[in-house]
């Protein structure tokens, strides 16, 4: 059996110690909490939004067990740099997708492990636009956050110095952010034709932030340029969850249950959650707590409330106003692809090195919303994917095509979907390994959705032709990152959650995780995730202060 | 692009920066005439009595081995990152020609005791200094032609500016130790009617800036991760401006406050291998994994490049005590 392989064959975080992720085969000391212990905090979901709150509020003296349905990786020696792989490493749970445009679920969505999607995300770290905190008021469309975006400027500022971005000296957009605490690293051959396409099409570039040290950091080795970031990083230069805020929430005294999936949350006869279902190392378990955190992303979080429905919350929990499940956003990730007479070898290095974000700042367009595009460098096995589905190659005319393949260039946009409440989760009669209703998952886009995907592929090919590709073709179809289901707002009738991620209804019931956008923007969501789940962490301590938890 | 240097000219600024500092320490001898004030641009005399003949060569002899520290450390700084970059251009070979014959000349003056210039050791640093300057242009196009032009990204990745100026300031000073060595006896040795150890400290003094400007650049690209990588860019600046205002200020000062922070940047040249030693170790897989890591890790063979030009500052001192001019 494979190391990854036994990581998921029996938890590994036990007898009081946990995996230490920066040497082989080694541990570090965890405190252990009894089931029957009332913990402070029980957070659902280990990831982008759950791992910093479960640091923040263990150092700030909580006692807290943070939960996650995924294994316990050891990056140096689970990770290997093979595509297929490494495939498995992401939650392949059955759904069911329906409507006009099914959300292929996955690799593309949603990681299953401790530190959440993190761990096999493309890191890339971006800022949302000012105006995003506001777009109905401000821009006309969607709905109004209850967060002010100069308070999000501070918590943006303590994710990026948390997660050591390597961003650019300048960031050419938006109002001024302080230094990013690494330099940005070099531009690869993909990135550079974009660089050049944006310059030929008259508009800014910069090297993108991401989330992997151009130096080193602690017990993080710069960046090696091998490019299987998204297959988990085996150097621990990529800074996902799993090797910043989990070590910092174990030291500061967290609990870590891996494989620990968690089936329904419980009521009390107050009408307060009192504690978590969950299954682990073969039988169901309860743990009492104080406060449950759900932090399982956008379509785990609304069906873990949906399916924990009671007779006094038959809707559901937290689900007063109906919303729970409804506003489900994917961002659209379509690409256009050429080829070079040069060699680019697009491979090397994390695959979003360059981006523009022009027509994020740019209003004068005939529809709403934003999106930005990155240079793209997709590996062999995703390359022969994108070639058999988006232009129907087979046999001998994708074998000639693969031929080419350090000369491809390519980019991908990542677009602002808007919300809309036909685009939701829902739980279907089927049940799961668990016994647990399967998540249904219905997506269509809307005429908006479209107007936006065309123009950005205008763009990105009048790009790639302004840098001489040839043989320009477009993926038309992708989807990837998710928001919604439980958004934030300031009136109950409309929303699921405060704008401190505290539901309405129950008032020791929270959300901290991407579930809780109104809108989604058009930049890749987990350090807004990751900004709000501190901004969440500090208004805990601020309300227990006052006795108001 | 990701945001133009405001301070692009960075070398510059600080040269002025330097001299403007070091005329206002000069300033002190006030109520002359400002021509007379700076004794560099007095002439020469030789008053007291007839210096030692061979202090010259000793000074030549000392420089011939700075000249020599420099040409190594390009030599291998050079080898390493040309091969990097997989000799892509047939001139990239230049730069390791040129140092090897630099070194060798140089090898050859420490052990000629004789006080003429030689004329060998005279091409070859010539063609050093040469070189240099062809290279830093070849590296200024190089930057120039990437998106973005003269941004951060492409100071940061390109072709490194400053690199090549080791090769100019090792010809130089081997140059200058010709002239040093050169001296007729009983008189003091001049460059182009300047004293030799007043423009050998000048020189020294411009070379610690941009040799500063090349390391500030590098360990601002790692993001001073450890709080030694802001050695370099605090010593030499100290000993730049200390030197300068040595080579413009009085010749029979005693100078030990110079001297210490030449020393000083001297030693710091050579701590520097050892901590590049550590963050070659830093790199995944370690020395293990030399091979990579020599190439990704901080270049080992730079920073002796202070070490250098300390010297050479160390040997200018010697020639100003040994021909006074004022
Ligand atoms: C391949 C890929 C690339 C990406 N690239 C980027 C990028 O470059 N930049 C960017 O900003 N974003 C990127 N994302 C998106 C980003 O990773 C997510 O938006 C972000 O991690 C979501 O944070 P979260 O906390 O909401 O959920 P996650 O980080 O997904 O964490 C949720 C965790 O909860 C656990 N969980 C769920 N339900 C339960 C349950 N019932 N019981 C126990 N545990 C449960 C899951 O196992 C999971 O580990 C990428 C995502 C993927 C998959
Ligand atoms: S390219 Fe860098 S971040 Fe990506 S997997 Fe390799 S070392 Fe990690």
């Amino acid at each position: 059996m494979s190391t990854r392989d036994e990581a998921r064959a029996a938890p590994r975080a036990i007898n009081g110690r946990a995996p230490d992720v920066f040497r082989r085969g080694e541990w570090v000391p965890m405190r252990e909490h009894a089931e029957e212990e009332e913990v402070d905090f029980v957070v659902v979901g280990t990831g982008a939004g759950g791992a910093p709150l479960i640091a923040r509020l263990a150092e700030s003296g909580f006692s807290v067990v943070g939960m996650d349905a995924g294994p316990y990786f050891r990056p140096l020696e689970d990770f290997a740099s093979d595509e297929r792989e490494q495939e498995q490493l992401y939650w392949l749970d059955e759904r069911i997708c329906d409507g006009a445009n099914p959300i292929v679920m996955g690799g593309k969505n949603s990681g299953q492990a401790v530190g959440g999607s993190t761990v096999h995300f493309a890191m890339v770290s971006l800022r949302f636009r000012p105006e995003w905190f506001k777009s109905r008021s401000a821009l006309g469309y969607g709905a109004d956050w209850p967060l002010d975006w100069r308070e999000m400027w501070g918590y943006y500022q303590i994710a990026e110095q948390a997660l050591s971005i390597s961003g650019p000296v300048r960031y050419p957009w938006g109002p001024r952010r302080p230094r990013y605490p690494y330099r940005a690293h070099e531009l690869n051959g993909a990135a550079e034709l974009l660089a050049r396409g944006a310059e030929a099409l008259g508009m800014k570039w910069t090297a993108t932030p991401l989330a992997t040290v151009s130096a080193p950091h602690g017990r993080s080795p710069p960046c090696v340029y091998r490019g299987f970031c998204r297959f988990g990083c085996s150097t621990n230069a990529k800074q996902s969850q799993l090797v910043t805020f989990i070590p910092r929430a174990l030291a500061a005294g967290a609990e870590i249950r891996d494989l620990a999936m968690v089936g329904r949350i419980e009521v009390g006869a107050n009408g307060r959650v009192s504690g978590v279902h969950y299954h682990r190392d073969g039988r169901w378990r309860f743990q009492k707590a104080r406060n449950v955190v759900v932090a399982g992303y956008a379509i785990e979080t609304p069906r873990l409330l949906l399916a924990s429905a009671t007779d006094r919350y038959r809707q559901g929990l937290a689900n007063s106003s109906g919303l729970v499940g409804k506003n489900l956003m994917t961002q659209s990730n379509q690409a256009v692809f050429g080829r070079m007479a040069q060699e680019v070898r697009w491979y090397k290095g994390p695959p979003s090195l360059a981006i523009t974000e022009h027509w994020n700042y740019e209003d004068r367009k005939e529809f709403f919303g934003g999106y930005c595009w990155m240079a793209q460098g997709p590996l062999p096995v995703e390359w022969v994917t994108i070639q058999t589905s988006s232009r129907g190659l087979w046999g001998q005319a994708l074998r000639d095509a693969m031929e080419h393949y350090i000369h491809q260039v390519g980019l991908k946009m990542v677009g602002e979907m808007l919300p809309d409440e036909r685009n939701r989760v829902t739980l279907a009669d089927e049940k799961d390994q668990y016994g647990l209703p399967i998540a249904r998952i219905t997506y269509s886009w809307g005429e908006n959705d479209k107007a936006l995907i065309q123009h950005a592929l205008g763009q990105m090919q009048m790009s790639l032709e302004a840098v001489g590709a040839t043989d320009i073709f477009r993926q038309e179809d992708d989807t990837n990152h998710l928001a919604g289901t439980a958004r934030m707002g300031s009136d109950p009738s409309s929303s699921v959650v405060n704008a401190d991620c505290r539901t309405w209804d129950i008032p020791n019931l929270w959300v901290c995780d991407g579930s809780v956008f109104p809108t989604t923007g058009g930049v890749n969501p987990s350090l807004t995730i990751t900004s709000i789940a501190l901004r969440t962490a500090d208004r805990i301590c601020a309300l227990a202060a006052r006795g108001e938890l | 692009m990701s945001g133009r240097p405001s301070h692009s000219a960075l070398g510059l600024s600080s040269a002025v920066l330097l001299a403007a500092a070091a005329l206002a320490l000069v300033d002190r001898h006030a109520a002359r005439p400002w021509r007379a004030r700076i004794p560099a641009l007095r002439k020469p005399t030789l008053r007291g009595k007839v210096t030692d003949a061979t202090a010259a060569v000793r000074a030549a002899r000392r420089m011939n081995r700075a000249a020599g520290l420099l040409a190594g450390s390009v030599l291998a700084d050079s080898a390493v990152e040309h091969y990097r970059g997989s000799f892509h251009n047939k001139a990239m070979i230049a730069p390791l020609a040129s140092a090897i014959f630099s070194l060798a000349v140089s090898a050859h003056g420490n052990a000629d005791k004789r006080p003429v210039a030689h004329r060998a050791r005279d091409v070859v640093y010539s063609g050093a200094f040469f070189t240099g300057l062809l290279g830093a242009g070849f590296h200024l196009f190089n930057v120039s032609k990437r998106p973005g032009g003269f941004c951060w990204q492409n100071l940061f990745y390109g072709a490194p500016l400053l690199a090549p100026a080791a090769l100019i300031l090792s010809g130089a000073t081997g140059f200058l130790s010709e002239r040093v060595r050169d001296t007729l006896p009983g008189r003091s040795p001049t460059i182009a009617g300047i004293p030799a150890g007043r423009a050998v400290a000048a020189a020294t003094a411009l070379g610690l800036i941009g040799t500063m400007g090349e390391a500030g650049l590098l360990h601002f690209r790692g993001a001073y991760h450890n709080p030694f990588m802001y050695a370099p860019v605090s010593i030499p600046p100290v000993a730049a401006v200390l030197i300068g205002h040595a080579a413009l200020g009085r010749a029979r000062e005693r100078r030990w406050v110079t001297r210490l922070f030449l020393r000083l940047s001297a030693a710091m040249g050579f701590a520097g291998v050892g901590f590049h030693i550590f963050g070659v170790a830093r790199n995944m897989g370690g020395w293990r994994n030399w091979s990579q890591n020599l190439l990704n890790g901080p270049p080992i063979p730079a920073p002796p490049s202070f070490t250098g030009l300390a010297l050479a500052g160390l040997a200018a001192l010697g020639l100003m005590e040994d021909h006074p001019d004022d």
